[in-house]
């Protein structure tokens, strides 16, 4: 195990030198080239945008990659307009990149290669149909996933899948990646929730994935596309399923004075047979942040805290959540509170979900890590999280949706420190690999992108590689679409120049 | 080159985004380089990595309402408004920003008598027809107002310069009601004509600070400071930060938006038949981002009218801004079609705005907007 | 090609292709002449008429791992469905496969979900992860054990309703559920199906054969109670044992289109409300993808299968 751990991390290591902080890469001041006045020429000149301070925003994401390469930037209106600079961008053999809020966290959306051509769905907002008869709401990808909720509201229904990004993440994004968040435990993540699906593809033509009927003719093409980070063309519509609002809803926090027993309670509860429709674990530490953001009474004095929320009919829920209660005692539980109103759920919730900002105030830069573990297995692979972190003197907090297994590891460091990144990347190789060997996946919602590709040959075998890119091939033979992302290097679309390092001083 | 700011503050912010659905240019935009995360990038490929000021790093900057929506958004807690103001000033000492024309326009702010001039100057202009539609103004400027006069030293109503051409209406009823509820008013009147908010958001910072000194140096101390413009008192309580002085502090301390007094004042305001009115509360942003009291508008109210009702934005700003509104007109616009949206699912008979910005700003897409104070005054008095 | 691939790691490269009993299966499936897995034959007209030169091979069976409290199970393709879910059941659990007879592998080539889709789930968001063996005989692995996984494109979605056209299913691992406490059927023959489905919070299933109304809920008791009396709302209902199968041809419509069921030349049929899914005496008129997506599915099966050996003659979502 040691010796392995060790080879392990010193080839995670290697794989982030070619990422990681390159010096601040630059555009020359913009240039009108061809490309540029064809794309005005099918948009408006104002909604393509090829200055430089344009680019160098969207040569980043939320995620701590630097030195992605934006070409012109595009913001269609309508799915005419992305058939249009797709073709434009074909005719020029130039590469494109799918762009929604940009909050990706493993650098789906940072253009790569040279400067390829950013389509940003912001514009394409409208929440276009509520056809409740189908249970389904046909929306545009650059639509709020909660702006989509709260849309949804009055009707009765919401969107389930609710990453902690909620607030401001596309549907376009949820799309590509597939995108999960605590209440995915009950109802499934964003695949479960697309019925079909409008994309123009890399070739520029307009396909219908999935339908609304449950079992669509031929392929299912949509449930491929879905998670595939923008690889295999643009989303333009979405045919989202309507989940109906739960009148009861319960929703309980429980400390514990270590995160084992946390643990130990969120496998009990599932071992009972009780499906929460969500369970999330804090740490002391991110607790504490949260509580200095939120001020929502959390306990800062517990080693962990455990948020379960029980969904359903008003007199089943209260079943549900006794017998949570009773699992969290059973299982050494300090306190456990329920919330009394929706305004307290609301804020437990708002805290949870803002969780990850909210350590700027311990350190200025983080980075957050996505695996996926065994739930019977997250006691043990936590401690080693923790052991990981000791060994490279980082200091790491752990905030997970515990009922999936998916692991949020943040370590905290302010990057201005010498050599603090080498061993940012080396407890983050550790992590990924002990929560393989433990029999987990490599990413449960963040997507592979940039950040992770070199450890897909660690979760796959070549044959297994080999056919998730003829799924890649199959859709875009030209490596049209968000080259360089998802694939490791020595798959085709994956070997393009990779970050180049360009002269600092390019801007003057 | 260096913007002057606080290399902590401008790495505080991690880039996570979640500032973005609540920046008004961002909405109305989805433009990256109109929001919070983009702007503060931008400040930093500026400052720390020698970006040239190009025209659109300076529309980006120059675009901020700076409504400061994106700041309770920021779980890490970056001191947006003040990166924001400081780059204004950097770029204003260097004539890259605020040109001329403004800094003038800002003049008369401090010169009560000019301005009451001005506006009865416009009053006569506007109704024949040739004032621009796009300038936001109410549709009737008062032509005359009767004088404020002093009941009492338990209070100080502050007047401010605009508010005070335009709506002294509002502060005539916010003194009524504070009068009502037990306590005598000194309104400032020429003791202390401007607060120096415009000034600020311009990247004036030299004449906000000795505005602000003006200020302190006239007022007597200890008296509470009762501001019914949110702007204006979202300034001044932050004279603490702008002079950094213990006396600074002190004053701002004692600065309080008159609802927020009110809801801590009010046990002996008459009992009164509410008005038979459903009435939207809009927030304005200095309000309820940057003061952060903007529940106390719901507790003064909700004796006096029959429904409250919240509007479903989240707090999103009007797009009003101070002078914003006239200096960006298309995008205030914009900002404001989104409010006014929300504001016709809410289906209120008026909405309740605390800030004469706002109120002025909504009054020029045909939103009928009345000052809380006007509200509770017109409970207690029985005439509007 | 590049040093860094990782091509020429090992310790993942054996993890799936040492299983004997699996590499067994990819020898018997071989890498030329057509080839086509019968599970129960209980499906076996799915997708048209097999190719008659093509061998017929059985996939392996039995449950490889499963631990109730990671709500997952590992079964191997040719194990029968009914036999899984008896194992399952002793720990209270079940899966969204339907149970109607046949095997894993067969249930999940075919796509068909289970009457009480509703309740359980779609047999698409059901299958976690695959191993196939490829038209050229290698064993290839996708997806992973996990509920929650964005770990590169997605294998098991692919394999879903693809008739075995592009890889023959050896061991798959299934999401597992809860058996709820109570699971109660009733029946009304006066009942508008459309009103009942929307009178309860979480009907497992809605039947409606055009006459009689028959619904599935489950639960709580307390919960079931609760909505038997909102059920009652909307028509004389009675409780009933579970009924028998609907069968027949499986027509695939959005659930707006059942409410003009009639003007549709079913003959006799049971559609599921909500859902879209009917079972008629008459098979659905065939439908055409555009040509635009048929050109990917073309694609699709070049990459997967360039010489058309594995179930050959077959077309996904041909004669259900």
């Amino acid at each position: 195990m040691a010796s392995f751990l060790k080879s392990a991390a010193s080839a995670g290591s290697a794989a982030y030198d070619s990422f990681r902080r390159l010096p601040g890469r630059k555009f020359e001041p913009a240039e009108t080239d061809q490309l540029v006045l064809d794309l005005q020429a099918a948009l408006t000149e104002d909604r393509v945008r090829n200055d430089s301070a344009q680019r160098a925003l969207m040569s980043h994401d939320a995620s701590v990659f630097d030195g992605g390469n934006a070409g012109p930037v595009c913001y269609p209106e309508t799915t005419d307009e992305v058939v249009a600079i797709m073709k434009i961008a074909e005719r020029h053999d130039r590469a494109v990149v799918p762009r929604g809020a940009g909050t990706g966290l493993a650098g789906g959306a940072i253009p790569l290669g040279d400067a390829p051509v950013v389509i940003a769905v912001t514009k394409m907002n409208r929440v276009l149909e509520i056809d409740e008869d189908n249970g389904i709401a046909w929306v545009e990808p650059g639509v709020i996933n909660l702006d989509l909720t709260n849309h949804l509201k009055p009707h009765g229904y919401h969107f389930a899948p609710d990453p902690s990004s909620q607030q401001v993440c596309t549907i376009g994004g949820n799309v590509a990646n597939n995108s999960g968040g605590p209440h995915c435990l009950a109802y499934g993540v964003t695949n479960a929730h697309i019925m079909a699906l409008e994309v123009v593809s890399p070739a520029g033509d307009v396909l219908q994935l999935g339908g609304l009927d449950p079992e669509p003719l031929g392929l299912d093409l949509r449930g491929v596309f879905v998670g595939s980070e923008g690889t295999l063309g643009v989303t333009t519509k979405v045919a989202v399923k309507l989940t109906r609002n739960r009148p009861g809803v319960r929703t309980l926090l429980l400390s514990f004075s270590s995160v084992r027993d946390a643990a130990n309670t969120v496998s009990g509860v599932i071992a009972a047979g009780v499906v929460p429709a969500a369970m999330e674990v804090m740490d002391a530490r991110i607790t504490e942040a949260v509580e200095n953001y939120v001020h929502a009474g959390y306990p800062t004095d517990a080693a962990a805290v455990l948020l379960a929320e029980v969904d359903g009919l008003e007199s089943g829920v209260d079943i549900d959540a006794d017998q949570i209660r009773a699992i969290g005692l059973a299982n050494n539980a300090t306190d456990v509170r329920l919330a009394a109103d929706d305004t307290e759920r609301a804020l437990l919730w708002k805290g949870r979900k803002t969780a990850f900002g909210a350590i700027a105030q311990i350190a200025p830069d983080y980075y957050l890590h996505d695996t996926v573990v065994p739930r019977s297995a997250l006691a043990d692979v936590l401690e080693e999280v923790y052991a990981i972190a000791d060994r490279n003197d980082l200091l790491i907090m752990n905030v997970f949706h515990a009922g999936d297994g998916n692991l949020h590891p943040l370590i905290i460091f302010d990057g201005r420190d010498p050599g603090v990144l080498d061993r940012v990347h080396q407890a983050g190789a550790e992590i990924i690999t002990a929560s393989l060997d433990a029999g987990g996946v490599l990413s449960g919602e963040h997507g592979i992108g940039v950040e992770k590709q070199k450890f897909m040959s660690r979760m796959f075998t070549d044959d297994d590689l080999d056919h998730q890119n003829r799924v890649r091939q199959a859709f875009d033979p030209v490596c049209r679409a968000n080259p360089g992302k998802v694939m490791p290097m020595g798959h085709s679309c994956a070997d393009i120049q990779q970050l180049r390092a360009v002269p600092r001083d390019v801007w003057g | 080159m260096t913007l002057g700011l606080d290399a902590d503050d401008l790495n505080s912010c991690v880039q996570c985004g979640l500032c973005l659905p609540h920046c008004p240019t961002f909405r109305v935009t989805g433009d990256e380089s109109m929001s919070p995360r983009g702007r503060i990038k931008l400040m930093r490929e500026v400052q720390d990595e020698g970006a040239p000021l190009t025209a659109e790093v300076l529309r980006s900057f120059e675009s901020c309402v700076q409504c400061r929506g994106c700041e309770p958004a920021c779980p890490s807690g970056v001191p947006y408004g003040h990166l924001m103001e400081q780059t204004r000033e950097t770029l204003a000492d260097q004539k890259k920003m605020a040109p001329g024309w403004q800094r003038l326009a800002l003049k008369p702010l401090k010169h009560p008598a000019a301005l009451q001039a001005g506006t009865k100057a416009l009053s006569i202009i506007q109704k024949t027809g040739l004032v621009p539609k796009r300038l936001g103004l109410p549709d009737d400027l008062p032509f005359r107002q009767e004088p404020l006069v002093a009941s009492g030293d338990d209070v100080y109503l502050f007047t401010g310069c605009v508010m005070d051409a335009f709506q002294r209406d509002v502060h005539q009823a916010g003194q009524r009601v504070i009068e009502a509820a037990g306590f005598g008013v000194t309104p400032t009147g020429d003791l202390a004509p401007c607060c120096g908010a415009l000034q600020a958001h311009a990247g004036l910072a030299g004449e906000t600070r000795s505005l602000a000194e003006h200020m302190m140096r006239s007022l007597a101390p200890d008296t509470p400071i009762l501001v019914d413009s949110a702007g204006c008192g979202a300034a001044m309580k932050d004279y603490g930060h702008l002079l950094g002085t213990d006396e600074a502090r002190a004053f701002s301390a004692r600065v309080f938006d008159i609802q927020e007094w009110l809801a801590d004042n009010m046990a002996d305001l008459p009992t009164v038949e509410p008005l038979d009115l459903r009435v939207a509360v809009q927030d304005p942003c200095h309000l309820r981002h940057v003061q952060r009291v903007h529940l106390a508008t719901r507790v003064v109210l909700a004796p006096y009218v029959r429904e409250l009702v919240e509007l479903d934005d989240e707090g999103l700003c009007c797009g009003a801004g101070g002078a914003y509104s006239v200096l960006e007109p298309e995008l205030a616009g914009q900002i404001r079609d989104r409010k006014v949206a929300s504001i016709d699912r809410a289906t209120p008979d008026l909405v309740a705005s605390a800030n004469p910005g706002c109120s002025m700003h909504l009054a020029g897409a045909g939103v009928p907007t009345i000052h809380p104070m006007e509200l509770i005054d017109w409970a207690l008095t029985g005439t509007r | 090609m590049s040093g860094d691939s990782g091509s020429g790691d090992s310790s993942s490269a054996t993890l799936h292709s040492t299983d004997p009993v699996l590499r067994e299966f990819a020898e018997l499936v071989g890498e030329t002449d057509g080839v086509a897995v019968a599970g129960g034959r209980t499906r076996w007209s799915a997708g048209g008429e097999l190719d008659s030169a093509a061998r017929v091979i059985q996939a392996p069976s039995g449950i490889v791992d499963y631990v109730p409290e990671e709500m997952i199970v590992t079964v191997r393709a040719g194990t029968p469905v009914a036999e899984l879910h008896a194992e399952l059941a002793a720990k209270g659990q079940r899966t969204g496969l339907p149970e109607r007879g046949g095997t894993v592998g067969g249930a999940l080539a075919v796509g068909e979900n289970d009457v009480t889709v509703l309740g359980r789930g779609t047999v698409r968001s059901a299958l976690l992860q695959v191993r196939y063996v490829s038209s050229e005989g290698r064993i290839v692995n996708g997806g992973g054990p996990t509920v929650k996984n964005v770990t590169g494109f997605d294998l098991p979605r692919l394999m879903v309703g693809s008739l075995g056209t592009l890889g023959c299913l050896a061991e798959v691992i299934v999401r597992t559920n809860p058996i709820p406490t109570v699971s109660q059927w009733y029946l009304a023959s006066d009942a508008d199906p459309f009103a009942s489905y929307q009178a309860v919070m979480a009907p497992s299933a809605v039947v409606y054969d055009g006459t009689n109304t028959l619904v599935l809920l489950e639960g709580h008791a307390v919960d079931v109670d609760q909505q038997a009396g909102e059920l009652a709302a909307t028509g004389s209902f009675v409780e009933v044992g579970p009924p028998s199968l609907p069968t027949g041809h499986r027509w695939s419509l959005p659930p707006a289109e059942l409410k003009k069921i009639a003007t549709h030349d079913t003959g006799a049929f049971n559609a599921l409300v909500g859902v879209g899914t009917v079972w008629a005496a008459k098979p659905q008129p065939a439908r055409t993808l555009s040509p635009e997506v048929q050109a990917v599915h073309d694609r699709m099966k070049m990459q997967f299968d360039p010489t058309g050996r594995l179930n050959p003659g077959r077309k996904p979502g041909v004669n259900r």
